[in-house]
C-alpha cells in the first residue's frame, strides 16, 4: 500500500514538475496566435482573442523564407549528429578501454576546446573558413560543429561501463579492434548512442553565433538567424518571433519523439546485461 | 549494426565533401554587395537592390543587399573586413568606429562631398564624417529624442494637450506629477508621468539620459573630445542627473518597475515619453488606440536640440575591388527625389533639407516637433572611436543614480576618471 | 619519449593495442587541430597586442594581463558568474537527478516519454528565443510570474529590473533550460544499470534510500561528475540568455565575464583585452575541471 501511494505522490511530483517546465512553451504558443495589441495589453490576458488567429504564421511564412531556414537547419543539424556520432564513439572507445601513453593528456585537451569562450576565436576561424573557401557553405555552417566534445565525453562514460569480459572474450575469439567496436561496444551503448544524437541534433539547430557570421546569402541562414528577424535594434515583435520560435521546435520535438521510441526499444531488445 | 554503423561513416564524408561546394547560381551577375544591419527597415533596405536593377542598366552592376541580424553585427563586419574577399563593398555602420577606430572606409569623392556639405540640415552635417573628412552618406534624420505626449491622459489630468511644457524645473515637472497616480495601497503607481528608460546596457541609457545634460548645458567630453574631467562632473551635468535621479527617486514621477518605455507608454501606463521618430509607426501597430502628439522636447538652460548618439552611414570598404562603381552607385541615389522616395517608402524623415517640407513629411504628426527641434542650436556630438566605451562607463554613474546607488557627484566623478583612463589608453 | 615511439612502431602486441587505442582517437584529435589549433593560437596571440586607432597592431607583452587583472569591472564580472554559478549548477543536477529517479521509475512507457519530452523541451528552443520568453514572464508589471503570484497574494517584485533578483532570476532561466539536458543523460544512464544489481540489494534487505546511496548514485558517479564538469562550464561562458534580456544591467548586476568579453572585443574594440579574458576563463574552467576529474572521479568495479 505505502509502495503504491509513495508511487503516486512520485509521479505527480514528476507530473507538476513537466508542467512548471512545460510553461513557457504554452505561453509562447499562446501568444503565437495573438495580434500585437492584443499582447501588450494590461491586465494580462492569458486566452488570445481568436484562438485559431494564425496570421502570424502567415506572416512569418510571408516574410522570411522560413522553409529553407528549416530545411538548412535540418541538413546542418543532421550532418552534425551523424559525424558526432561517429567520432565521437571511435574516440570514446579509445579512452575507455586503451591506455596508450597521453591518454589523459589528451581527453582533458579535447575538453578544452569547450573551455575557449568562443567569441575570442569566431574571427580568426573565420578568417581560417575563408582561406579554405568554405564561407557560406553547409560545410562552413557544420565544420566547428563536427565533432561534439560533449559526445566525446559521453562516450567515453558510456563505455567504460562495459565490463572488459566481453572485450576480452571477443579477443579471444579473434576479433579485430575494429570488429569489437562494430559488434560487441557499439550494441551495448544504443541508449548513449541515441541520447548523443538527440542532444547534439538539438544543439547544432540552435547554434546562432557562428552560422550568422558565416552565412550572408538568404538561402543559407538556418532557423535561428531567422527568429531574429522579428527582432532588431529598437523593439521585439513578440507575436511573430513566438510564431516563428513554435515552428522552430516542432521538428525537433518530432525528432525528439521518433528517437525516443528507439532508445526504449534500444533496451528493451538488447535485454538485461549480464 | 556494422553495416548501417560503417554506412554512416561514409554518409558522413561524402556529405562534408560534397557540401563543400556553396550554392552556385547559374549566370554570375556582376554586383555589389551591400551589407546593413537595420533590420527594422526590410522596405528601406530593399530600395538599394530595386534602384540597382535601375544601376545596372547603365553600370551592369546590380545591387545585393544582405541585412544582418543586429545581434552580434560588429563580430559580423570586422571578421569580414579582416579577411580578404568576403567583405562587402557597401556597408551601413557608424563612421567613427570603422573610419576611426579601424581604417576599412575609402573617402568620399570630392564633388559628391561637397553636394552633400551643401544639402544636409546643419545638424547633421558632422554625420558621416571623420576627422574632417566624409566618408559616407547619413541614412537616419529623425535619429533624435522627441515628446510624445498622450493626449487622453494629459486632459484627464486637466493639463491642455495642445500647450505642451516647455521648462523641465518648470511646468514639465508639474505636469509630471499631475499626470502621477501612486497607487492607494502603496505599491508601484497606477500611472507614472514619464516612461523612463532603465533597462538594458548602459549606453542605451546614456543616449537616453542626453537630453537632460545637453539642457542643462553640460556636456559628457570636452569640445575636442579629449578630457572627460570637468564635463562629466561638471556642476552642471552633477544638476541634470540630481534632476534626473530625482524623476525616480524624490518626485517618483518615473518607476522602474515599469519595464519597456515602449511598452508602458503603449498600456497607457505613463504619459509621457522621449523616442526618435520611428516611435509613431511602432504605436500605430502596436497600441493604435493610444492617442498622442508629438512636441519638441522642453528646456532648461538651453534646448537639448537635436542631437544624435549613433550616427548611421553608409560607408564604401576602403579594400572593395568595386569601389569606383560604388561611389558612381552613391552618385546615382544621391538626389533629392531618391532620398525622398527611399525614406517615405518606409515612413521615416528623409536626410534632404529640400526634403524637409515635402507634403509627406508635412503629414507626420512630428513635422512641427521636428521643425521646432532643428530651430534649436545644435548639441554636442561624440563621435570618437571609444564613443561605446565611454557612453559605457557614464552611464554606468546614471544607472547608478537612478537605482538609488549613490549620490550623482561622487558617481559622475568615479566615471569621468574611468573615461579619462579610457581616453588615454 | 620511447613511448611515442613504441606508439608508432609497436614491437609486441600490447603495444599494438596501444596504438590501435590511440588510432580510435585518432579522428577527434584531427578534426580540433585542424578547426581550432590555429584560431586558438592567434586568439592568445592577440592578447599581447594592443589596436591602436587606425588598425595597426602594437605588441605591448603582459601589459593587457596587467591591465585585465587589476580591473575591478573585470573582477565584477567573474563576481558575478561565480554567483549565478553557485545558483544554477548545483541545482540543476540535483533536480536533473531527481527528476531522473523519478522519471526511472514510472513503469508506463507512454507516460514516461511524455513527461521526459517536456522536460527536454526547453533544450530544444534556441537561448535567444527562451531568454526573450522569460524576459516577457518575468516582466513587473505584464508578465506572467507577478500575475501568477498576485493570486498567492505576495506584491510584484522587479526580478529582471532589480539590483538582487536579477541574478536568481537569469539562474533560474538557466536551470530550465539545462534540465532536460541533464536529465536525459541521467536517464540513459538509469537504464544502463543491470537489473542484477538492484535485486543484490533488495535480497541483502536495503531500504530504497539506502539502495539509492550504495547502489544507483556510485553506479552513476561517473555521469554525475560528468554534468558537474559540463554544467560548470556551460554555466561559467553564460552569454545569450543574458545578451538578449538584460544586456548586463541593470546598472552592471547581471554582466558575466563573457558578456564583457564580447562587448570589449565588438564594442570597445579592444581585441587584446578581451583575447586576455579568454585566457583566463580557458585557465580557470581546466583548472577547475583537472580537479574535478582527478579528485572525484572514483574507479568502479563493474
Amino acid at each position: 500500500m505505502r509502495q503504491a501511494n509513495l508511487k503516486w505522490i512520485l509521479t505527480l511530483a514528476i507530473a507538476c514538475g513537466a508542467m512548471t517546465v512545460f510553461f513557457p512553451f504554452f505561453w509562447m504558443a499562446v501568444t503565437s496566435l495573438k495580434t500585437a495589441p492584443e499582447i501588450q495589453r494590461v491586465p494580462l490576458q492569458v486566452a488570445p482573442d481568436n484562438w485559431l488567429n494564425f496570421a502570424n504564421y502567415a506572416e512569418v511564412f510571408r516574410r522570411e523564407p522560413f522553409l529553407r531556414y528549416l530545411l538548412n537547419s535540418a541538413i546542418v543539424a543532421s550532418i552534425a549528429a551523424a559525424c558526432s556520432v561517429v567520432v565521437s564513439s571511435l574516440a570514446g572507445f579509445g579512452f575507455a578501454k586503451y591506455r596508450f601513453p597521453g591518454r589523459e593528456f589528451f581527453f582533458l585537451a579535447i575538453i578544452g576546446i569547450l573551455m575557449v569562450p568562443f567569441q575570442s576565436v569566431v574571427v580568426p576561424l573565420y578568417v581560417w573558413m575563408n582561406e579554405l573557401g568554405l564561407l557560406d557553405t553547409y560545410a562552413g555552417i557544420v565544420a566547428p560543429d563536427l565533432v561534439s566534445v560533449f559526445g566525446v565525453f559521453l562516450m567515453r562514460q558510456a563505455i567504460e561501463t562495459i565490463p572488459n569480459d566481453y572485450i576480452d572474450a571477443a579477443r579471444i575469439d579473434g576479433a579485430s579492434e575494429l570488429r569489437i567496436f562494430f559488434l560487441v561496444i557499439l550494441p551495448s551503448v544504443k541508449p548513449a548512442i541515441a541520447t548523443l544524437l538527440i542532444i547534439k541534433f538539438m544543439w547544432s539547430w540552435n547554434e546562432f553565433f557562428w552560422p550568422m557570421v558565416v552565412t550572408s546569402s538568404p538561402q543559407m541562414k538556418v532557423v535561428t538567424i531567422g527568429l531574429t528577424s522579428f527582432t532588431n535594434m529598437y523593439f521585439i515583435e513578440y507575436n511573430l518571433l513566438t510564431a516563428a520560435a513554435v515552428l522552430s521546435i516542432l521538428p525537433i520535438l518530432v525528432i525528439f519523439i521518433a528517437l525516443q521510441r528507439w532508445v526504449v526499444q534500444a533496451v528493451v531488445m538488447s535485454g538485461l546485461k549480464g | 549494426m556494422k553495416s548501417s554503423a560503417a554506412s554512416r561513416l561514409l554518409l558522413c564524408a561524402a556529405a562534408v565533401l560534397a557540401l563543400g561546394m556553396p550554392i552556385q547560381t547559374v549566370a554570375q551577375q556582376k554586383k555589389l554587395v551591400m551589407w546593413t544591419h537595420w533590420d527594422q527597415n526590410p522596405d528601406f533596405n530593399k530600395w538599394y537592390a530595386d534602384k540597382g536593377r535601375e544601376f545596372a542598366k547603365k553600370s551592369g552592376y546590380e545591387v545585393e543587399v544582405v541585412t544582418i541580424p543586429y545581434q552580434g553585427y560588429e563580430a559580423k563586419y570586422l571578421a569580414a573586413f579582416m579577411s580578404k574577399g568576403s567583405a562587402p563593398d557597401i556597408f551601413m555602420g557608424m563612421t567613427h568606429q570603422w573610419c576611426g577606430q579601424y581604417d576599412f572606409c575609402d573617402k568620399m569623392p570630392a564633388d559628391l562631398e561637397k553636394l552633400y556639405d551643401q544639402n544636409l540640415p546643419k545638424y547633421m552635417a558632422e554625420v558621416g564624417k571623420w576627422n574632417g573628412a566624409r566618408y559616407g552618406i547619413p541614412i537616419e534624420h529623425g535619429n533624435f529624442q522627441q515628446m510624445y505626449i498622450n493626449t487622453d491622459m494629459f486632459q484627464k489630468a486637466g493639463l491642455n494637450p495642445d500647450d505642451p511644457p516647455k521648462k523641465f524645473t518648470g511646468d514639465w515637472l508639474a505636469a509630471m506629477k499631475k499626470l502621477t497616480i501612486p497607487d492607494p495601497k502603496g505599491g508601484d503607481p497606477l500611472q507614472v508621468g514619464f516612461a523612463i528608460r532603465s533597462k538594458g546596457a548602459p549606453v542605451g541609457i546614456t543616449d537616453k539620459f542626453l537630453p537632460f545634460a545637453h539642457a542643462w548645458g553640460a556636456r559628457m567630453l570636452s569640445p575636442n573630445l579629449d578630457k572627460a574631467t570637468g564635463y562629466a562632473n561638471s556642476p552642471e551635468m552633477v544638476a541634470a542627473l540630481t534632476f534626473f535621479g530625482d524623476l525616480v527617486n524624490k518626485d517618483k514621477v518615473a518607476s522602474l518597475s515599469f519595464g519597456n518605455p515602449e511598452d508602458a507608454f503603449g498600456q497607457k501606463r505613463a504619459a509621457v515619453i522621449f523616442r526618435e521618430s520611428w516611435f509613431f509607426g511602432w504605436l500605430k501597430k502596436n497600441a493604435p488606440d493610444v492617442n498622442f502628439k508629438v512636441y519638441a522636447l522642453p528646456c532648461e538652460k538651453v534646448c537639448p536640440g537635436a542631437g544624435a548618439l549613433f550616427p548611421w552611414t553608409d560607408l564604401v570598404y576602403k579594400n572593395s575591388p568595386n569601389k569606383q562603381v560604388a561611389w558612381e552607385f552613391m552618385r546615382f541615389i544621391s538626389n533629392a527625389k531618391d532620398d525622398m522616395e527611399h525614406h517615405q517608402l518606409q515612413g521615416i524623415l528623409p536626410v534632404w533639407t529640400a526634403n524637409l517640407d515635402s507634403d509627406y513629411v508635412k503629414s507626420r504628426p512630428d513635422y512641427k516637433s521636428t521643425k521646432d527641434m532643428l530651430a534649436q542650436q545644435v548639441p554636442p556630438t561624440y563621435f570618437h572611436p571609444k564613443s561605446n566605451e565611454l557612453a559605457t562607463a557614464f552611464g554606468e554613474a546614471v544607472v547608478g543614480v537612478m537605482f538609488g546607488k549613490g549620490q550623482a557627484k561622487p558617481l559622475l566623478d568615479d566615471a569621468a576618471a574611468k573615461m579619462d583612463r579610457i581616453l588615454k589608453d | 619519449m620511447r613511448q611515442w615511439y613504441r606508439l608508432a612502431f609497436p614491437s609486441n602486441h600490447l603495444e599494438r593495442r596501444k596504438r590501435v587505442g590511440f588510432l580510435f582517437v585518432l579522428p577527434a584529435l584531427l578534426f580540433f587541430g585542424a578547426v581550432y589549433l590555429l584560431p586558438l593560437a592567434q586568439s592568445v596571440m592577440y592578447s599581447f597586442y594592443r589596436i591602436a586607432p587606425g588598425g595597426a597592431r602594437q605588441f605591448v607583452g603582459l601589459r593587457l594581463y596587467e591591465k585585465v587583472l587589476t580591473d575591478p569591472t573585470f573582477w565584477g564580472a567573474v563576481w558575478n558568474t561565480v554567483q549565478l554559478l553557485l545558483m544554477s549548477v548545483p541545482t540543476t543536477v540535483i533536480l536533473a537527478l531527481a527528476v531522473a529517479l523519478g522519471l526511472n521509475r514510472i513503469s508506463s512507457l507512454k507516460w514516461r516519454n511524455v513527461w521526459a519530452s517536456m522536460y527536454f523541451l526547453p533544450f530544444a528552443t534556441s537561448l535567444v528565443a527562451a531568454a526573450l520568453i522569460w524576459q516577457w514572464i518575468y516582466e513587473p508589471v505584464y508578465g506572467f510570474l507577478n500575475y501568477a503570484l498576485s493570486f498567492a497574494g505576495m506584491r510584484p517584485h522587479k526580478w529582471l529590473q532589480d539590483l538582487n533578483e536579477v541574478r536568481p532570476a537569469i539562474a533560474a532561466v538557466s536551470v530550465w533550460v539545462r534540465i532536460g539536458f541533464d536529465t536525459m543523460i541521467f536517464l540513459a544512464a538509469l537504464q544502463s544499470i543491470p537489473q542484477e544489481y538492484y535485486e543484490a540489494a533488495d535480497m541483502d534487505g536495503a531500504s530504497a534510500i539506502q539502495r539509492l546511496r550504495y547502489v544507483t548514485l556510485p553506479l552513476l558517479n561517473a555521469q554525475i561528475i560528468m554534468v558537474c564538469i559540463l554544467e560548470l562550464i556551460f554555466n561559467f561562458k553564460i552569454f545569450d540568455q543574458v545578451y538578449a534580456t538584460t544586456q548586463g544591467g541593470p546598472g552592471g548586476a547581471s554582466q558575466t565575464v563573457i558578456m564583457l568579453l564580447y562587448d570589449t572585443a565588438f564594442k570597445f574594440f579592444r581585441f587584446g583585452d578581451a583575447s586576455v579574458m579568454a585566457v583566463f576563463v580557458f585557465v580557470t574552467l581546466m583548472v577547475v575541471t583537472v580537479v574535478q576529474w582527478r579528485i572525484f572521479r572514483k574507479p568502479v568495479e563493474y
